[in-house]
């Protein structure tokens, strides 16, 4: 009797468990919620603490110094990715930073900027609805800033019926193939072209390139695998989960697959990409390779400092923009910004909070050029899609949108190393290879319209 | 296929992961024993715990022994804590009820550290990582040594403890009737307490390990439990050395099935798979053995 009791016990606590673990998966999966945030005219958030102390002026920001705007809101949106593992939010935190910025010196005419942004989970219904919301209910007349792994696949038909011209970054092909986007950064895809051709240049004879295991990976994979092929380097490839969970293993299999006279690139964000470097580092593996590389969001300070010394000019990070503490003056208002504006940035100084900002500056720009008071779709999106040699000190040569079919407008590239804690220049701008189809199709766009990339307008610094 | 050589090193990444996921199916399985609660906030205790360490060394100047021990204090303070003011009102409810109301400790200890602690990169590295010996071409460090050695340790004290002390007999007896127990005059209350106390403590030591072996991030430190409770499962909840050897197994083959490149991206499915079919050969040898009977 008493043990059919126990068996009987068992079961049920066999079937609460199966339950929780599947709980606790979808827990997992879900991440944070769906949060959207807005800015009103007005202070941002006080706090923040960049690394550099040489202070700057972020009155620079507007055209009044000053003098807060007060006049009708002219809405802006994004969407972002946040979940486990993949958190995009610096680029559109920062962009928020910077029109606080913007709004607390005269704003656009005395117009502030309203920015909202909403957190998806890489769901491409919840993604199609929070476009329809930004326009629809939120009546935004620019979508700038988002950062997302899908947004651009699910929304780009969207954005080219309203005639909407994105200032994104992102993941998914379209972010960089499409008429209606044009990012800041090239994206994972040509950034671990850079990559490659980083150990390459470090001598590796072999590469293991390794990236998470979100959608887009086929597309992504196929940029290196072009650069490796064009310098006649073996590559072999891997995709891994996120959240790593076995680090350890994923460090050894790289290792073991690059070979000593090989080369390990990485294309991660910076918290698992760390988790891999310091399996490795634990191991003993870090010198068991020709070279280490990454793609560019491991070009922050954070995950310099998290590695410590024994990573330093070891770890090759192609770097879409320069790094944080260049003395520039679009990278010292950027650090004013920050410091001021930005306690909502988590992941502190680093390339997805400077997209962000360069993508404010890009709006922001594209505003002012509006002749007369009306800030609609038309007007707003036009002036977008006549940006053209927009420099800063934060990219390598100057950036533009256009009417072309792709945009890959920032495709020269830094590469960086550790250095102390801090990321720091380790080769300056070289091309992204045009064996990769993409990249080539640029350069011949440029080549037939020169002015787009000729230095031009004037970019806000401090 | 790759050959043994490269099979080697992930011996050892195994086994070390192994025994960190033991610690939490031991703690977990002594306290569902004496409490009937699956702990599933398990891993996110731990998590948090990691996270105030690295925060009071990064940002508040403590050494390192100190923040450790605050770490590990701070995973048997909430647990205890929980078990002090929600294991009373929850002792007579269904095993369901009692196992999500841990998760509702883990969401908000998720939300927490979220909330202080965002996504952005960050590390702690034991000093134990930074040394270590190499076994034939393999380096191992020693936290991978401690991880396994205090997986065994704990295994051991803790079947010794419930086998020997008047405690654990305690605990074993609350296991079987928790109301028959109460009659007999044992202080139900503190056993229990002593319960989560153990259990909470193990869950800060095996925050701080895996915080050093996976990485110091709330969302993973926080479902690595999940294979844990894979082991557990197998365990049945009942047996502390079968659970230890399944997340030792558990450990291993995760890390062996690595450098296999044709199912290596399904990896994360081993505690799942590894438990279905411990599952199903159990049922199997218990359904063989009871129509042997009745025969």
């Amino acid at each position: 009797m008493r043990k059919h009791l126990g068996s009987r016990k068992t079961r049920s606590v066999l079937t609460l468990l199966i339950l929780a673990i599947g709980l606790s998966i979808v827990v997992s999966a879900c991440g944070s919620s769906n949060k959207s945030s807005t800015t009103s005219g007005g202070g941002g958030g006080g706090g923040g603490s960049s690394t550099t102390s040489q202070a700057a002026d972020v009155t620079k920001c507007g055209t009044k110094p000053g003098v807060k705007a007060t006049g009708t809101p002219i809405k802006l949106g994004a969407i972002v990715t946040k979940q486990p593992g993949t958190d995009f939010t610096d680029g559109a935190t920062m962009a928020d930073a910077y029109f606080h910025c913007v709004n607390d010196n005269g704003g656009i005419n005395g117009h502030p900027i309203k920015y909202k942004w909403y957190e998806e989970q890489t769901n491409p219904a919840q993604i199609a609805g929070f476009a329809h919301k930004l326009i629809q209910t939120d009546k935004v007349v620019g979508i700038v800033g988002g950062f997302s792994i899908i947004e651009c696949s699910v929304d780009h038909k969207y954005w080219e019926s309203l005639g909407i011209y994105e200032l994104d970054a992102g993941i998914a092909p379209e972010c960089w193939g499409t008429s209606n986007s044009a990012p800041p950064n090239m994206g994972p895809r040509y950034s671990s072209d850079g990559a490659v051709q980083g150990v390459v240049r470090a001598g590796a004879k072999k590469i293991a390139f390794d990236q998470s295991n979100v959608p887009g990976t086929g597309y992504i994979v196929a940029g290196p695998q072009s650069v490796a092929k064009a310098l006649n380097v073996p590559i072999t490839t891997f995709k891994d989960n996120v959240p790593i969970q076995d680090a350890n293993s994923i460090a050894l299999k790289l290792v073991q697959a690059a070979g000593s006279d090989g080369g390990v690139v990485l294309n991660f964000t910076p918290p698992e990409a760390l988790k891999i470097l310091q399996a490795a580092q634990q191991q003993n593996l870090q010198d068991r390779v020709k070279a280490w590389a990454c793609s560019t969001p491991c070009n922050t300070d954070f995950v310099a400092k998290a590695l410590g010394t024994q990573w330093d000019g070891k770890l090759l990070v192609n770097a879409e923009l320069n790094v944080t503490d260049n003395n520039g003056p679009q990278t010292r208002l950027y650090r004013a910004v920050f410091d001021k504006y930005g306690s909502k940035v988590s992941g502190g100084l680093g390339s997805f909070s400077q997209m962000g900002f360069v993508m404010a500056q890009q709006t922001v720009m594209a505003l002012e050029s509006i002749k007369g008071n009306t800030y609609d779709i038309k007007t707003v999106n036009t002036a977008i899609k006549n940006l053209k040699g927009f420099k800063t000190d934060m990219l390598c040569k100057p950036w533009y949108y256009g009417q072309a079919p792709l945009h890959i407008p920032n495709n020269t590239d830094y590469t960086t190393t550790p250095n102390h804690g801090k990321m720091v220049i380790k080769d300056g701008c070289i091309p992204i290879n045009a064996a990769d189809p993409g990249i080539a199709k640029v350069r011949s766009i440029e080549q037939k319209d020169p002015s787009l990339s000729q230095p031009g307008t004037t970019v806000p610094g401090a | 296929m790759p050959s043994w050589e490269d099979f080697k090193p992930f011996i050892i990444t195994g086994l070390a992961l192994g025994g960190v996921y033991s610690l939490s199916g031991v703690g977990m399985v002594v306290l569902y024993r004496a409490t009937g609660v699956l702990n599933l906030a398990f891993g996110a205790v731990g998590a948090m715990g990691a996270l105030i360490a690295w925060q009071l060394i990064n940002h508040n100047g403590w050494s390192e022994g100190p923040a450790f021990l605050v770490c590990v204090l701070f995973g048997g303070a909430v647990t205890l804590l929980y078990g002090l003011v929600f294991g009373p009102p929850l002792s007579s409810r269904d095993p369901l009820i009692k196992a999500t109301a841990t998760l509702g400790l883990t969401l908000v200890l998720l939300g927490v550290m979220d909330l202080i602690w965002s996504d952005k990169a960050r590390s702690m590295i034991l000093p134990t990582s930074n040394n270590g010996f190499q076994v034939s071409d393999v380096f191992v460090n020693y936290t991978e040594v401690i991880a396994l050695a205090f997986g065994i340790g704990v295994m051991l004290v803790t079947a010794i403890f419930l086998r020997f002390t008047k405690t654990g007999t305690a605990m074993r007896a609350l296991a079987n009737d928790r109301e028959i127990t109460a009659t007999l005059g044992v202080p139900v209350r503190r056993v229990e307490a002593a319960a989560w106390l153990g259990c909470g403590l193990l869950s800060g030591a095996a925050g701080l390990l895996l915080s050093n072996l996976v990485g110091l991030d709330a969302v993973t430190l926080t479902f690595l439990v999940i294979s844990s409770l894979a082991a557990t499962l197998i365990g049945r909840l009942r047996s502390i050395t079968v659970t230890f050897i399944a997340a030792i197994v558990i450990g291993l083959v995760n890390a062996l099935v690595t450098p296999i490149l044709s199912i290596s991206q399904y990896r994360d499915m081993t505690p799942f798979v590894l438990a279905t079919i411990a599952l199903l050969v159990l049922s199997g040898r218990r359904g063989s053995a009871l129509s042997g009977r009745a025969g």
